[in-house]
């Protein structure tokens, strides 16, 4: 374990810059939300602003992306096929433990699998990530409930945690390992694990007093929704308030879920692109001959939840699909978010 | 930084939202979480304005047509060229339709080019019909053209009473508003005859028969009054006309109007009940893409004055505009009843106050909308458009008959080829501009990127061909245009970009005594009267339009709200809102009919089974959509895309645009 001073963070970042994009979060000056963001001005990077309205999945994941290039040429017919590589080299300052938590699920979707998704692997190679421990949570926070916080435990280079007048930082990664020896930092003696450890529990147990927003029981829910007792009728109470927007999916830090689409032009290529898209949609499970296995919203709903909370689906994320965040609660304009869906499945099972 | 805020401009809700732009384009868009409004919230369409951004499908470069196409020219060129060829006309042989998506200042200006330039009166909108009419009945009866509540507010609402439309479809973050406010505690009512997602989450769903919804309200009136539920003793002095409208409301018998309306009378108590009980209320109802008539409007506004629920610092009449910038579109005075700032175009004084604002002389003749100039006035000779869609199309042999269409639009559409000459515009991002959503919350969309290929502004292109017509225009950017704004409107008299920018929209009227807006306009503040509005006969009830129980017995209802995702121009150029109504499109590709599933139970009619729909006039065949969501009697067509316009509802259109009141009488027959 290392020591960074607070005042040496924009040494740390400078040096970052210097080979990434820098993203991270800042405040908005009017609005006064977070925002994770990518930086041009490293000085607006608030290693202390609350959780970010939106997960860094956009830097591994963008929301619209050009994954490939075709040209079919009438005269020769013949079709050349270019890939697209804009993907530059990132470093993700500040990340939650959550969000951190989202990417490796990203990870076990996109590369842990069968096929290895190219230009995911692309992004995710090309990564510097530093997480940073919330000391305190934040009032939509659950984490705690979903094993993915408020510490990060794996998958940084670097990781950060606020003690006084500095940082104490731990080293995930043989790029971490270097680019603390570049900076200099200094050992933080015997003690620094022992005080790691006291300050996340201090975070732990002020979950009472700080994240009153949502509570989540996920290991009963998570017992329901795997055996499948749920009955139809909460689903269809829960259907009937989705207004089918896709917040729910673009803002979680582990929804996965893509479209693909070529966008032709008259007299040029066809670009090949990938954006975000929602299991929330019905055009998402229609397949051909009007067959849709998904066709009422509150079977679509079911679908979510399950991938999230199911004991199957934790199985290829090794861990729950949900990180705790809030977030889908906040952008839920049926107020159908994931904590007050394992409300209702609580109510169910306690009938209350 | 890569995420700018910024406004979304589908709906007239206007949300926060964050775009982001990396180089010179727009990868994605995110909900602006400190928002007053939205709160960090965005619809589909919302969520996906990032795909519209990206389209190439741009018109770039001015272009004069030849014969069947069009060559591009010099802006010089086009300029001149339009300037030369509107000398021609007078100003009665010219109409105007404005854009309820373009901003104040582009609106301001076009309407201002048509009067002083161009002394043209006929100046309209696109969807301006319903908020027109709302306009004037809200003048009339409570002293204010607009919104009469907020819309920040409505969680604090008490009784929420949600009338026609599907606000969930149209402006879904102000259903959603809706239902957190009856999560916290309000109760909400829906009236309308199709069972929405709105009614499904309300307390209470009255389902009146179509064509009824005004005499619902007005039997909700007359229950206050049985059930003695008004403080009669000073509403005269309150209300004007109060004798008369009791008088008119005493001749209403609620059993009847319950036999008509189809609703029980212990429903119709049970909401007048809820509703004077009620320590604030809001009335929300739909107007521009679809809009609520007059009659029920009126009877609307009506009922919240008896009552006394209108003039609360929480609670009030709430229209709800469809557009982004309809609402802003009628105050710059887009519109042949109202000058800037809804002065009445049939008072000198309004004409006399704005040629001393303009020190231009002013044409007095009174104007149309561009509708009803293209359907009746054989004189039109030219048309001014700005970004409009297909839904003009249906006038497409007229317009292919005038000697010159000039059409101001940022899309390829197919409008667009109907033009004489076509100027590029701006997209909402790549220029300065303010929108009033429907709470009057002025906003301004700052610019974001450049545009392709150099496209100027569509002031800039309005001052030059002022100044080529003879009158020079000094406006040197949107900005300038807003510090006119401010002086000839007097409800943005204290707004500026400046103010603007430091904020998250600012709701009019912001003067010297509102500096940071007005949120609920009261009487006492702006000196207001109020009125009963109300066609004094009562016989009308009887004349209810009932159908022809035994040639025709169902109620064909067309509406446009349910199914809409805008112009289907804008949509067609995102990948998933369009998959989204595809969806729908593609598994009833000739267009459909929804039939209750009563009905099609005793008609023995499956789903998909093309069924013929005869009316008095005409004939149509479509598929059978079965839907638990419209009553036994009453059958549905959506009328949202060009595919889907069957021939024989052209005829009807213009009475289907004034609202959704409106039915047909056919019968049903099975095609075997």
């Amino acid at each position: 374990m290392y020591w960074l001073p607070r005042d040496q963070v924009r040494l740390l970042v400078n040096r970052l810059a210097e080979s990434y994009a820098v993203y991270g979060p800042r405040r908005d000056e009017v609005s006064g939300e977070v925002v994770f963001d990518r930086l041009e001005y490293l000085e607006r990077l608030d290693l202390q602003a609350a959780i970010p309205y939106n997960p860094p999945k956009h830097a591994l994941l963008p929301q619209y992306e050009e994954i490939l290039k075709y040209l079919y040429q009438k005269q020769s017919r013949k079709v050349t096929i270019e890939k697209i590589s804009k993907v530059e080299p990132k470093a993700l300052v500040g990340l939650r433990a959550c969000d951190l938590n989202g990417i490796l699920c990203l990870d076990r979707f996109f590369l842990g699998q069968e096929f290895v998704d190219e230009v995911y692997l692309e992004h995710r190679q090309k990564l510097f990530i530093i997480s940073n421990t919330c000391v305190r949570p934040f009032p939509q926070c659950f984490c705690v409930c979903t094993d993915s916080g408020p510490a990060a435990g794996e998958g940084f280079d670097l990781d950060l945690t606020l003690a006084g007048q500095g940082y104490l930082v731990q080293v995930g990664s043989m790029k971490g390992q270097k680019l603390v020896e570049e900076l200099g930092l200094r050992e933080a003696g015997p003690e620094a694990q022992n005080l790691r450890e006291k300050i996340v529990a201090e975070s732990v147990s002020s979950f009472d007093n700080f994240a009153l927003e949502n509570k989540a029981w996920i290991s009963r829910a998570t017992n329901r929704l795997t055996t499948g007792f749920i009955k139809p009728e909460v689903w269809e109470y829960i259907g009937n308030q989705c207004f089918e927007c896709g917040a729910c999916s673009f803002v979680c830090p582990t929804c996965s879920c893509f479209n693909v689409e070529d966008v032709n032009r008259v007299d040029g290529p066809t670009d090949r692109v990938r954006t975000w898209d929602s299991c929330s949609f019905e055009g998402y499970t229609k397949m051909a001959g009007d067959h849709n296995p998904r066709k009422p919203v509150e079977d679509r709903r079911n679908k979510r939840f399950f991938c999230k909370l199911s004991y199957s689906q934790s199985k290829k994320y090794l861990r729950p699909g949900c990180v705790g965040c809030g977030r889908c609660a906040r952008v839920c304009p049926g107020d159908i978010g994931l904590p007050n869906v394992v409300t209702y499945i609580r109510r169910e099972i306690t009938g209350e | 930084m890569s995420y700018y805020r910024g406004i979304c401009n589908f709906c007239g809700t206007g949300c926060g939202h964050l775009l982001q732009v990396e180089g010179n384009r727009v990868r994605g868009v995110y909900p602006l979480p400190g928002h007053p409004l939205s709160r960090g919230r965005l619809c589909v369409r919302g969520w996906h304005i990032h795909e519209l951004l990206q389209t190439e499908e741009r018109i770039t470069r001015p272009l004069i047509r030849e014969g069947n196409s069009f060559r591009p020219v010099s802006y010089d060129e086009a300029i001149d060229f339009t300037a030369s060829r509107l000398k021609t006309f007078s100003g009665s042989e010219l109409a105007f339709l404005g854009s309820p998506r373009a901003s104040n200042e582009e609106n301001y200006l076009f309407g201002k080019f048509a009067r002083a330039v161009m002394k043209s009166n006929n100046l309209s909108l696109t969807s301006d019909a319903g908020l027109e009419e709302s306009a004037r009945i809200l003048l009339e009866g409570c002293g204010f053209p607009a919104m009469t509540g907020s819309l920040s507010a409505l969680r604090q609402a008490d009784f929420i009473l949600v009338v026609g439309g599907d606000l969930t479809k149209q402006n879904p973050i102000i259903a959603s508003e809706i239902h957190f406010a009856r999560r916290s505690g309000a109760f909400v009512a829906t009236i309308s005859p199709r069972k929405t997602q709105m009614a499904r989450l309300s307390q209470q769903h009255l389902r009146p028969n179509p064509g009824t919804i005004w005499l619902l309200l007005e039997a909700l009136a007359r229950a206050l009054q049985t059930e003695g539920l008004v403080l009669i003793d000073n509403l005269e002095e309150r209300v004007e006309n109060a004798r008369q409208y009791l008088e008119y409301l005493d001749s209403l018998d609620l059993k009847q109007a319950s036999a008509l309306t189809g609703v029980e009378e212990q429903e119709i108590i049970r909401l007048a009940r809820k509703f004077y009980e009620s320590k604030s209320a809001y009335a929300f109802y739909p107007v521009g893409i679809q809009s609520l008539d007059r009659r029920s409007i009126s009877a609307l506004l009506n009922l919240f004055l008896l009552a006394g629920k209108l003039d609360r610092p929480a609670g009030g009449i709430c229209p709800v505009t469809g557009i982004s910038n309809l609402l802003g579109s009628l105050d710059m005075g887009v519109s042949p009843a109202f000058l800037p700032g809804y002065f009445p175009a049939d008072d000198e004084a309004s004409w006399k106050r704005l040629e001393e604002l303009w020190q231009v002389r002013l044409d007095r003749k009174p104007g149309k909308s561009a509708a009803a100039c293209l359907q009746e006035d054989q004189s039109l000779k030219a048309l001014l458009v700005v970004d409009h869609d297909e839904e003009i199309i249906r006038h497409v042999n007229r317009i292919k008959e005038l000697e010159f269409v000039v059409y101001f639009g940022a899309y390829q559409n197919a409008f667009a080829s109907l033009a004489t000459v076509i100027f590029p515009r701006l997209n909402y991002i790549e220029g300065d501009g303010t929108y009033t959503n429907s709470e009057r919350r002025v906003q301004l969309s700052q610019k974001k990127v450049e545009p392709p290929a150099g496209i100027k502004p569509m002031w800039e292109i309005l001052s030059r061909l002022a100044s080529a017509l003879g009158q020079p225009w000094p406006y040197k950017s949107a900005e300038e245009i807003m510090a006119e704004i401010s002086r000839v409107v007097p409800q943005y008299s204290g707004l500026s970009h400046e103010k603007l920018r430091a904020s998250l929209g600012l709701r009019w009227p912001v003067d010297d005594r509102h500096p940071g807006g007005t949120e609920f306009p009261l009487a006492e503040e702006t000196g207001r009267r109020f009125k009963f509005v109300f066609e004094g006969s009562a016989d009308r009830r009887q004349n209810l339009h009932s159908g022809e129980a035994g040639r025709f017995p169902f109620k064909l209802v067309v509406g446009r709200s349910n199914y809409f995702w805008h112009q289907n121009s804008v949509m067609k150029r995102t990948f998933i809102p369009k998959r989204e109504y595809n969806a729908l499109l593609l598994l009833y590709p000739g267009g459909f009919v929804e039939v209750s599933e009563e009905d099609a139970r005793a008609l023995g009619l499956r789903e998909k089974q093309p069924v013929r729909i005869v009316s008095e006039a005409a004939e149509l065949k479509l598929a059978t959509r079965i839907s638990p969501d419209i009553l036994p009697g009453m059958l549905y067509i959506p009328y949202f895309i060009e595919e889907m316009i069957p021939g024989f509802l052209h005829r009807q259109v213009s009475e289907l645009e004034k609202n959704e009141e409106f039915f047909l009488p056919v019968r049903l027959e099975k095609v075997e």
